[in-house]
Order: C-alpha cells, then structure tokens, then sequence
C-alpha cells in the first residue's frame, strides 16, 4: 500500500493535473496542492518503519540496476524526501488570486516533485535531470511576483544555474568515460580503479560547483541575497531552508560513494570556510532583514559544507545535524520577515505590535547563533568538536572560523533585536507578521523546544541514520547491481 | 585522417566551446550575448558527453534480422545527450521570455545598468537610501520600475 515511489510520482501528476482542477473549481483548486503534500508526508511516514528495518531499491519500470534507473531509499533519503514535502507544505504560496496563484502552486508542486526525486536517486544522470527540473520550478517561483527586480534578480540566477548545469554535465561526462557507469552503487565498485585520479578529482570539481550553485556554495552563490530579496519571502525560505539541503545531500553521496580523495575534502573544506566568512561579514553589513538573512544562510551552508569535509561518520552526522537546524530555523525566519522585510531601522517598535513574533524571532536567533540548551548549539558543538578531533591545521582554522562567525551573528542578529524591542509611539509600529506566517513560524519553534527536551534520542536516531548514510558496503549491497547484469 | 585524430579533434572542440561559452559568460556585458554563451558552453557539455561513449569503429545498436552487431556504440549517452538537449532548450527558452520582459520593464540589456537598476529597486522596496556621496547626480527617476511595466 505504502508504495514509496508514490512520494515523488505522486506530486509531479497533481502538478499536471492542477490547472485543470483549478479551472473546474478555483476553491478546490487552492486545496488541492496542499492535500496532495499532506498525502505524501502520510505515505513517508508510514513507509518509515519498513524503510528502517530494511533499505529498498525499487527499479523503475522493472528494469534492474545498473541497466534501469533505481530509486535507492534509506532512512536518510526518506528523511529528505518527507522533510521536503512538510517543507513545501508549511511555506505553501498563500493568497494570491486569478491565474497567478494556480501557476505558482503548479511549479511549487513540481518543485516538491523534483525535490523529492532528487533525495530518493540513485543514479547520477537522473540525479542530474531531477537536479534541472528543481532549478527551473524554482527559477519560475523566484520570478513569480512579476516585478522588474524579480525578473533582474531570476536571469542572474538563472545565468548562473545554467553555468553550474552546463559543468555539472561535463562532470557527469567526465565520470561516464572513466568508470562506465552512472548507477551510483556501480560507480562505488568500480571507482577505486577508474576514478581516484587527477580526472576524478576534476569530475567532482565540476560536479560540487554544478551542484553548489543551489547550496549557495562561495563563489556560485552570487545569485542568494538578490533573489532571495526580490522573491517572495515564502520563496526565498523554501530555497534557503529546503532546496539548498537538497544539493548538499547529493554532493554527501557523491562523496560517500563516489570521489574519496583527500583533496575533494580540502576543496570543500577551503570552500565551505570562504562562503562561512564572507556570508558572515555580508550579513553584518546588510541593512535590511532579508538580506541579512539571505546572507547569513550562506554562512550557515558553509558551516555544512565544512561539516561534510571532515572524513568519515562523523562529519556526516554533523553536517546532518547542521542542515536539519538550519532547515526548521531559517524558513521560521523568513516567515517573520515576510511583513517585517525591509530597513532594519523600520523593525523599530515590532515588539509591541506583536510581542509573540517578536519572542519568536529571538528563539530563533538563538539558536541560530548557537546558544545552548538551544539545538544550535548541539549543531555547531558537533561540528567543532568532531573537526577538533582531525589532524591537520586546516580543520582547527574551520572550527575557529566557525566560533568566530558565531560572535558575528549575535552581533548582527541582536542589532534586529534591540530595534524590536524599542519603544515608540503606538500610532507608528510597523505591521504584525501576518497570522499564518506567525501560525508555521510557531510550529517551527515549537519543533525547536520539543528537539531540546527529546534532544537524547533524537540525536541517537540521527547518529545511526549517518552511520547508515556513510555505509559505502552497505549502500553497494543493498543497490547489488551486479544481480542485474547477465550471467 | 586516421579515426584516432578525429577523436582528438572532436574533445579539443569539446572543451574549446565550452570555454569559448564560459569566457563569454565571463566577459560579456549584453543579456543576449551571456545566453548565447551559455547555448555554446552546454554544447561543448552535451558534446564532450557523446564522446564518453563513442567508438569510431562500431556502428549503431540496433539489432536487425535477429544479428546482434560486432560493436556497436554505447547508447546510454546518447539517451543522455537527448536529454541533456531537451532540458537546455527549455532553460534557453526560459531565458529569452526572461529577456524580453527585462527589457520592456527597464528597457536595457546591459547587465551594468541591470545590476545598479536592480539594487535600486531593492532598495527602495525596503526602505533604504543607497549610500551616495554629496557630490552624486540627482536621480531622474526614483520611483520603482514596477511603475512603468504596463506603459511598455
């Protein structure tokens, strides 16, 4: 009954099928996107228990790995898959009418389609064109508001995209000569001969820059602050909160799998720290509040990718711990900033409009920032401590780099607070968030209280999903791709 | 020409076009321009990936009369590259709708003008005053290009 491709055919078929029951009825149209969504969260749950007890592979349209193309779920992609459905229902596009909102919530579904598709791949081509699709439903969301700076804002985005795309395909073409594969599992056998050279390494360079440009990577993450600025703020936390978490999960497989070069992680690692600072440093000087947002998600996917750079279990359930964070807290905020957005100095009074929203906000920031009992804190002490426990220089300057970008977001995150909290005249406070933003962004705070009292098993439950997920045997042998080949 | 140097030919092309479109993307200031570079450097992917399973000296996997060939050339890329083909010209298409509607709303393609047009409009959005010294011109318009999108 549970059947787990549902999780991602299920969502592409409603997103066709959306106009059309949108023309019939507009009312049930409105319902439709986020019954479907609902649905599928049902179905990842359910499928959970028997995803736990055992990997599945399913092989889409009967034809076994490596000759057909594999879906491989394991508690991890499931995690992804179903974190991306709640996500994208939580953030669903609200209140626009006429032909716009049945548009928008067409390319929010395939989005969730896409999204899903991608956590559950395990072939790099599909992985490729899953990639792709997520790119262009997300390029049309982020041009969706129909403004000068929207479209400005979605070409440079999609510019660049079309860059990481383009050297992504030449990674993947890189790969295919060496090894002669695409399936991911056979790719894990036969890399050790065929790609633990210089071209390998060149194939993951390629690759972790295609890929990048959606995890807001450092040089590839030019497009962040403006689309994020001039896009709705529900958009800007589903890319920020949702979407990046996604090309971050297929570089981890990749380099689980895949690319086990002592240099790929350096590379990371150098990256990972740039992108920490200058997304820090940019988010200090911002003046607005989506922009210093924007700015400071790239930082956080910094402290991801330097997570993801230490070798071995460790590093993966860091890194997991860091994304799951920063993928419950930063939506929160953008959802906060959604009536609030602009000038910092505006934010002035917010307090006393809406005292909930403004408590929130310093929940959250907290957390963000990494202050215990807070699971930020747990996030960021994981990463420290198991980057601590590397030889090598490198890895002590990430950690520091990581203490000291945390002394720069209070400095900035408590410049919006102390704005909120001053006193002004009632006729002049600025507008409260609107109550479903404040309605999600509660719920998000409340996951965040409830992870700091069942903090114990969570992170148990975590730790074995990572070990399960950095299990590069057992990932082989689940796939066995050699069973689909001839005798 | 022996087949050996036609392949040598063919990855140099590979590789040439997509750094031709790379410099391109890099280099040029016109929207038009930085999308047609971006069709040169996905040739030079979709090419180069071709190449990954070609053999000159294998002909095309089809079975006929129930005789399996000698060789025949890996279809997998190929199916990738179709692909590959069909993804790039839908992003392209995207890119020139794009295109178009940037100029009717700013009336420029040069992506200097674009970027200080952009940050403008940002700003103004949210309530900041861009930093400028005393000296700066006065600005013609002010007012938020949004404005002026129905006029176009």
């Amino acid at each position: 009954m549970t059947q787990p491709v549902l999780l991602f055919a299920l969502p592409l078929l409603a997103a066709f099928l959306l106009p059309v029951v949108w023309r019939i009825s507009a009312a049930a149209g409105r319902l439709f996107g986020p019954l479907v969504l609902g649905v599928n969260v049902a179905i990842g749950l359910l499928a959970w228990d028997g995803v736990a007890n055992q990997t599945r592979v399913i092989a889409l349209g009967g034809f076994a790995p490596p000759f057909g193309i594999a879906f491989y779920i394991d508690r991890l992609a499931l995690l992804f898959a179903v974190a991306v459905s709640l996500g994208i229902l939580l953030l669903w596009p609200a209140g626009r009418d006429g032909e716009g909102a049945s548009r928008e919530a067409t390319l929010t579904l395939v989005l969730a389609a896409a999204g899903t598709g991608l956590a559950l791949s395990g072939d790099l081509f599909n992985i490729y064109v899953f990639y792709e699709l997520t790119a262009i439903a997300s390029y049309g969301l982020a041009a969706a508001r129909g403004t000068g700076a929207g479209y400005a804002a979605t070409m440079r985005f999609v510019v660049i995209g079309s860059f990481g795309a383009a050297l992504m395909l030449i990674g993947i073409a890189l790969v295919y000569q060496a090894a002669g594969t695409l399936n991911l599992a056979q790719l894990a056998e036969v890399a050790p001969g065929t790609l633990d050279g210089t071209l390998g390494l060149a194939a993951f360079v390629f690759i972790l820059v295609g890929a990048g440009v959606k995890a807001e990577l450092f040089p590839v993450n030019t497009w962040v602050p403006e689309v994020y600025g001039a896009a709705s703020r529900r958009v800007a936390g589903l890319l920020a909160g949702i979407i990046s978490k996604l090309a971050l999960l297929i570089i981890l497989r990749l380099l689980v799998l895949v690319f086990q070069h002592a240099e790929a992680l350096q590379v990371m690692l150098l990256l990972g720290m740039l992108g920490l600072i200058t997304g820090e440093l940019a988010a200090w000087r911002a003046r607005d509040l989506t922009r210093m947002l924007a700015y400071s998600s790239i930082g956080q996917l910094g402290v991801m990718f330097i997570a993801f750079s230490i070798p071995g279990e460790a590093g993966v359930y860091a890194g997991l711990a860091v994304a799951l964070h920063h993928m419950v807290v930063k939506p929160a905020l953008f959802l906060l900033a959604g009536r609030w957005g602009g000038a910092v100095e505006r934010l002035a009074g917010a307090a006393q409009a809406s005292p909930l929203a403004a408590a929130l906000f310093i929940l959250l920031a907290l957390s963000l920032i990494g202050i215990p009992p807070l699971p930020g804190f747990w996030a960021k002490f994981l990463v420290v401590s198991s980057a601590l426990a590397q030889p090598g220089a490198a890895y002590v300057f990430a950690a520091a780099a990581i203490l000291i970008a945390a002394v720069v977001e209070v400095s900035y995150l408590f410049r919006v607070v102390a704005r909120l909290y001053r006193r002004l005249p009632a006729a002049t406070l600025p507008p409260p968030p609107g109550r479903p933003d404040l309605a999600v962004g509660s719920l998000l705070g409340a996951v965040l209280i409830a992870t700091v009292l069942w903090l114990a098993p969570l992170g148990d439950g975590l730790q074995g999903i990572a070990a399960e997920a950095a299990d590069r045997d057992g990932y082989i042998e689940a796939m066995n791709p050699a069973s689909g080949l001839l005798p | 020409m022996t087949p050996p140097d036609l392949g040598i030919i063919l990855y140099t092309a590979a590789f040439a076009l997509a750094g031709i479109g790379i410099l391109g993307i890099v280099i040029s200031t016109h929207l038009v321009r930085i999308v047609l570079s971006i069709v040169l450097l996905e040739t030079g992917a979709n090419l180069l990936l071709m190449l990954s399973g070609f053999r000159f000296d294998a002909v095309a996997p089809v079975i006929v009369d129930g005789n399996l060939p000698a060789s025949m050339v890996d279809p997998v890329p190929q199916a990738l590259v179709l692909t590959a083909i069909v993804i790039g010209v839908a992003v392209q298409a995207f890119m020139m709708t794009l295109v178009l509607r940037l100029r009717r709303v700013y009336g420029t393609l040069d992506i200097r003008e674009l970027r200080e047009l952009l940050e403008r409009d940002l700003a103004h959005e949210a309530g900041i005053r861009l930093p400028s010294s005393e000296d700066a011109p006065v600005p013609s318009d002010g007012s938020p290009a949004v404005a002026r999108e129905g006029g176009a």
